[in-house]
């Protein structure tokens, strides 16, 4: 399998002087094309920072970060930005979307700044998408009326647009109720079983049994990993306690 | 607490607070500034027209004088109280040498006066009434503004030697709308070169009641005295000093009016912006039980310390500037006694602003009450948007750019927001283009026909009755570069009013069609039987177009037609035209107009003519322009100046003001569009949109209204000088090109400067859960 993104010794913190505080030290890790992955830990274990970095969205302070053969340190601001939009899909815990537009136009939004000319067709694959999660009746609505789980499916949709080589969620679940969670996990799984790599920060450990490697954080550092068979629907609870097991055992 | 709380919002918003106390102090004070000149003004001119002791009625008169008979009249009319007749000895501007300069050009009546006896004092630049030793000369305060004299300057006025020693001003004649300017020479100097030159009588009368002026005029009128020039009474004197210098007020009055409401808009905007990133505190503040009132005050203090501030800073610019400003009046006027009034009325109309800040901010601060807690803590923001934008969506956009857009969408989905912005690009655009073209108009050569002149090239005044008319008709008529030309005679008529009486009344005769003038009702006289008249004839006699005023010509009572009423500022304003040919003797004065098939001859035309024909005083229209409403013009076009550097500066500061803030309240908006890919250049590209968008809107509005509201209020200030109809002579090039694009540069440097924040926002930073 070819290796979508590789992190080597990253190093980032924030603050300075006395009030200098270690994110992510010396983190190294991998993910494999169409590998569905989790990263697990407490809150200030450095799990979003090292989203952050690996998507190039924030500077690393030392160590490297490869993606798809690019050293992202080599790449310039607007070579990022490329890389984001054309390559890479992001979900967010809280919705992020602009308050103007309404679902089908937040969706299409990334898409448009290169195809101005193909609106038709992205707003046909913005349809199918919407149709295909769930949520085909909401396009001309505003964004201040559907529910939380209804737009984190709007945004999972806006990820999809362009196809991307890896989705990175974080928390992608957590300001859902735990029906609409294993909604979205769905759709997560069914993203990856279609060859898209997945990486989800999360706290929850039903969110990280769906994927097939856990890793575990604390202190900016990557203290364990899990591996788990694929899921394929069955012995869900089996693979949750697995995951409880592992952080009780790490003590997280 | 209050303390802690202004200084931590203020050092937050360092630029925001800034710039609102920039417009505040910049509204005070050009309100005090325009306070401290109209006090000025007025006080000036009262102490020079109370020094000099202005004539009450002045009736200038060229020929025959009979003193006796007028002296007779003064003291059997009870309201005379003073009564002389001064001597205004007429001299060729050819033959006034001022140091090295000539005053051949000069389009004035410049001659020689010795000081009054009683009254219509000449004065010094001290205000006292000027003692002169013979050889020497006082020269008129204009010839020192424009230099044409100094102090110890060699004058040689029809070859005999004077030294200039000093200046002096003319309560009647100071400005240059009046046609004549004296010199003071001792009587000495006076009788020595009396013959040289053509002697015209000031007629001037003091009145015990001054408000009895126009029962004075009709007894003077039915009289029969001695009346062959125009009439002027103290009104119309005070006026004409009044009139380049409160134009010039009138201009800082309307911008200090456009910028307190720019000042407003920048609070009005600061405001909702605050009150939308403070929404939830204040939805919780709401919660826990604080009142409206409680909540307000914290804001109205901070905007109190910045009006307070700004109000101060104002008051002392003004201090700095109002010398510049006062240096006119000064000049021509003199000190003012009050000018301590000044201070105390320039200090009323800043409290007024002041108190019209905080009055506005409690306003804005009302939409407190409608915050409802708790939609505030549920969704941190208000709920209620505009639905217009709706169908203007992405997805079915093929005309814009993705980033243009998206710029685009953001103006109509916050429209209040950017509603205020406009507003302000709006009165910008408005401030630039206005002043601009009021003074493109009053210096156009074409602007004179609201003023009583036809549109020509060259104007020839020949005195009273002289033979060498014909032979500049005959010189005009076989000259091929004169395209076309006309001679105009005045002369007195009497006209019987309705109540029997007998007024004199000045026509000018000949073919009115030739040059027309602008009549702001009716038209040009045609036939025999009609008559035009000024708009204070009009108003004097009360007479509209088609009413029927009887005229006795040749002897005979003959009714005339009103064919139209047009405005004048020439001979104190009252004259009349019409067609009809009268043999009678007694031209008071003719003006020969004509065109020149090639403008570029005008100067060698004017030199030929005044060459061939020594008793005409011929003069370049536009020299004519120039020396008449000069120093108006100057006056205009220097607040035209001032106008777009204010209206630039404005722009400029509100754009930065909007970006700024914009940027800081937009972090999630862009952290999210980074996030997906959208790069620094994009949201700029939108946030220029958004701003180029605006702007557009407010140019086109801006024009709008410059060319409605703008040559309205114009328009009242022109009616000032007696014209009445008015209509903007625009110069597109610049008024609808080169400031737009001004603006539009203005806007995106200070847009480009406001956006560097907008590349330094971390997404991590911005997105963090």
């Amino acid at each position: 399998m070819k290796k979508i993104i590789i992190g080597d010794h990253i190093v980032k913190s924030f603050g300075e002087g006395d009030e200098q505080h270690i994110v992510l030290d010396e983190v190294s890790v991998e993910i494999q094309e169409g590998e569905f992955v989790a990263v697990m830990g407490p809150s200030g274990s450095g799990k979003s920072t090292l989203m952050f970095m690996l998507s190039g969205m924030d500077k690393v302070d030392a160590g490297k970060v490869v993606f798809d053969n690019q050293e992202l340190s080599e790449v310039s601001e607007n070579g990022l930005s490329d890389i984001r939009r054309t390559k890479m899909g992001f979900v967010f815990q809280q919705p992020t979307m602009l308050k103007n537009l309404n679902i089908l136009d937040n969706i299409i939004l990334p898409s448009m700044r290169d195809n101005r000319k193909n609106a038709g067709k992205i707003s046909e694959k913005a349809r199918a998408l919407m149709k295909r999660v769930g949520i085909a009746e909401l396009e001309k609505r505003d964004i201040t009326q559907v529910s939380g789980g209804q737009l984190q499916r709007v945004g999972i949709c806006r990820s999809l647009m362009n196809s991307p080589k890896i989705i990175f969620g974080d928390e992608p679940t957590g300001a859902l109720n735990s029906k609409s969670a294993e909604k979205i996990m769905d759709i997560f799984s069914e993203i990856n079983a279609e060859g898209t790599a997945v990486m989800l920060v999360t706290h929850d450990a039903k969110v990280a049994a769906r994927t097939e490697r856990i890793m575990f954080m604390r202190d900016g550092k990557i203290v364990s990993e899990l591996n788990l068979p694929k899921f394929d629907g069955t012995d869900m609870d089996g693979r949750v306690e697995k995951v409880t097991v592992k952080m009780w055992e790490i003590g997280i | 607490m209050f303390y802690r709380i202004i200084r931590n919002d203020i050092l937050k918003s360092k630029a925001i607070t800034l710039t609102t106390m920039i417009f505040v102090a910049a509204s005070v004070m050009l309100v005090s500034l325009a306070a401290i000149l109209v006090v000025n003004l007025s006080g000036a001119l009262d102490t020079l027209m109370t020094q000099a002791k202005t004539p009450h009625f002045m009736q200038m008169h060229s020929g025959q004088i009979d003193t006796s008979r007028l002296t007779t009249f003064a003291e059997q009319n009870s309201n005379v109280d003073e009564f002389q007749v001064v001597e205004f000895l007429n001299i060729d501007g050819a033959q006034i040498i001022l140091g090295d300069n000539s005053l051949a050009n000069s389009v004035q009546d410049n001659g020689l006066s010795v000081q009054s006896e009683k009254f219509d004092y000449l004065l010094d630049l001290d205000g006292k009434v000027i003692n002169v030793s013979n050889s020497e000369i006082y020269v008129p305060v204009s010839y020192m503004k424009d230099n044409t004299a100094k102090i110890g300057d060699k004058a040689v006025i029809s070859g005999k030697e004077f030294t200039v020693v000093g200046f002096l001003r003319d309560s009647s004649m100071n400005s240059s709308l009046a046609a004549s300017k004296r010199f003071l020479v001792s009587s000495t100097d006076y009788a020595e070169i009396k013959n040289i030159g053509n002697t015209e009588y000031l007629i001037e009368f003091r009145l015990k009641d001054m408000s009895a002026i126009g029962a004075f005029e009709t007894a003077y009128a039915s009289a029969g005295l001695e009346m062959n020039g125009p009439t002027v009474t103290y009104s119309l004197f005070r006026m004409m000093n009044a009139i380049s210098d409160g134009m010039m007020i009138g201009i800082i009055l309307l911008v200090s009016l456009l910028v307190v409401s720019i000042a407003f808009m920048c609070i009005r905007f600061t405001l909702l912006a605050k009150i939308e990133e403070d929404y939830r505190e204040i939805g919780v503040m709401k919660a826990i039980g604080l009142r409206v009132s409680d909540i307000k005050k914290v804001y109205l203090a901070k905007y109190a310390a910045i009006a307070a501030v700004g109000s101060i800073l104002g008051f002392a610019l003004s201090f700095v500037f109002k010398d510049m400003l006062l240096e006119n009046i000064r000049l021509y006027m003199g000190e003012s006694e009050n000018s301590s009034l000044a201070y105390v009325l320039g200090i009323i109309g800043i409290l007024l602003v002041f108190f019209a800040i905080m009055t506005y901010v409690n306003g804005v601060l009302k939409r407190f009450k409608k915050i409802s807690a708790a939609e505030a803590i549920r969704f941190g923001t208000s709920q209620d948007k505009t639905k217009a934008a709706k169908h203007f969506t992405l997805s079915k956009n093929r005309l814009f750019n993705t980033n243009i857009f998206l710029g685009i969408k953001d103006v109509l989905s916050r429209k209040k927001l950017y509603g205020t912005m406009l507003a302000v690009l709006v009165l910008s655009a408005f401030i630039i283009i206005v002043p601009q073209n009021l003074y493109n108009t009053i210096s156009s050569k074409s602007f004179i026909s609201y003023m009583g002149i036809g549109n020509y090239d060259l104007r020839i005044q020949l005195p009273g009755n002289i033979d060498s008319i014909y032979e500049i008709e005959e010189t005009m008529k076989s000259d091929q570069a004169i395209s076309k030309f006309t001679v105009l005679t005045t002369k007195t008529f009497k006209a019987i009013m309705e109540d029997g009486t007998v007024e004199n009344i000045k026509i000018e005769l000949g073919e009115h069609s030739i040059f027309p003038i602008e009549y702001s009702e009716g038209k040009a006289p045609t036939v025999d039987d009609q008559i035009a008249i000024s708009t204070i004839y009009a108003n004097e006699m009360s007479k509209k177009v088609g009413d029927v005023m009887t005229l006795v010509i040749e002897g005979l009572e003959k009714d005339l037609t009103v064919s139209g009423i047009y405005s004048d500022i020439t001979n104190g304003g009252k004259t009349a035209k019409a067609v009809f040919t009268d043999n009678s003797e007694g031209i008071m004065w003719s003006v020969i107009s004509a065109e020149l098939s090639d403008k570029s001859l005008v100067d060698a035309k004017v030199a030929e003519y005044a060459d061939k024909f020594d008793d005409a005083k011929i003069s370049d229209i536009d020299e004519f322009v120039t020396q008449t409403f000069g120093s108006t013009i100057s006056s205009v076009e220097m607040a035209s100046y001032v106008a777009v550097i204010v209206a630039l500066v404005i722009t400029v500061l509100v754009t930065l003001l909007f970006m700024k803030m914009l940027v800081a309240k937009d972090r999630y908006a862009i952290a999210v569009m980074k996030a997906f890919g959208f790069t620094n250049s994009d949201i700029k590209a939108q946030y220029v949109s958004r701003t180029v968008f605006v702007l557009i809107v407010g140019i086109v509005l801006g024009i709008l209204l410059a060319n409605t509201l703008g040559e309205m209020l114009a328009g009242l200030a022109i009616s000032s000088f007696g014209a009445s109809t008015f209509n903007f002579e625009v110069n597109q090039i610049s008024a609808y090109l080169l400031s737009p694009l001004m603006m539009i540069l203005a806007v995106l440097i200070a847009t480009m400067i406001g956006l560097t924040g907008a590349g330094q926002i971390k997404i991590s930073e911005n997105i963090k859960e």
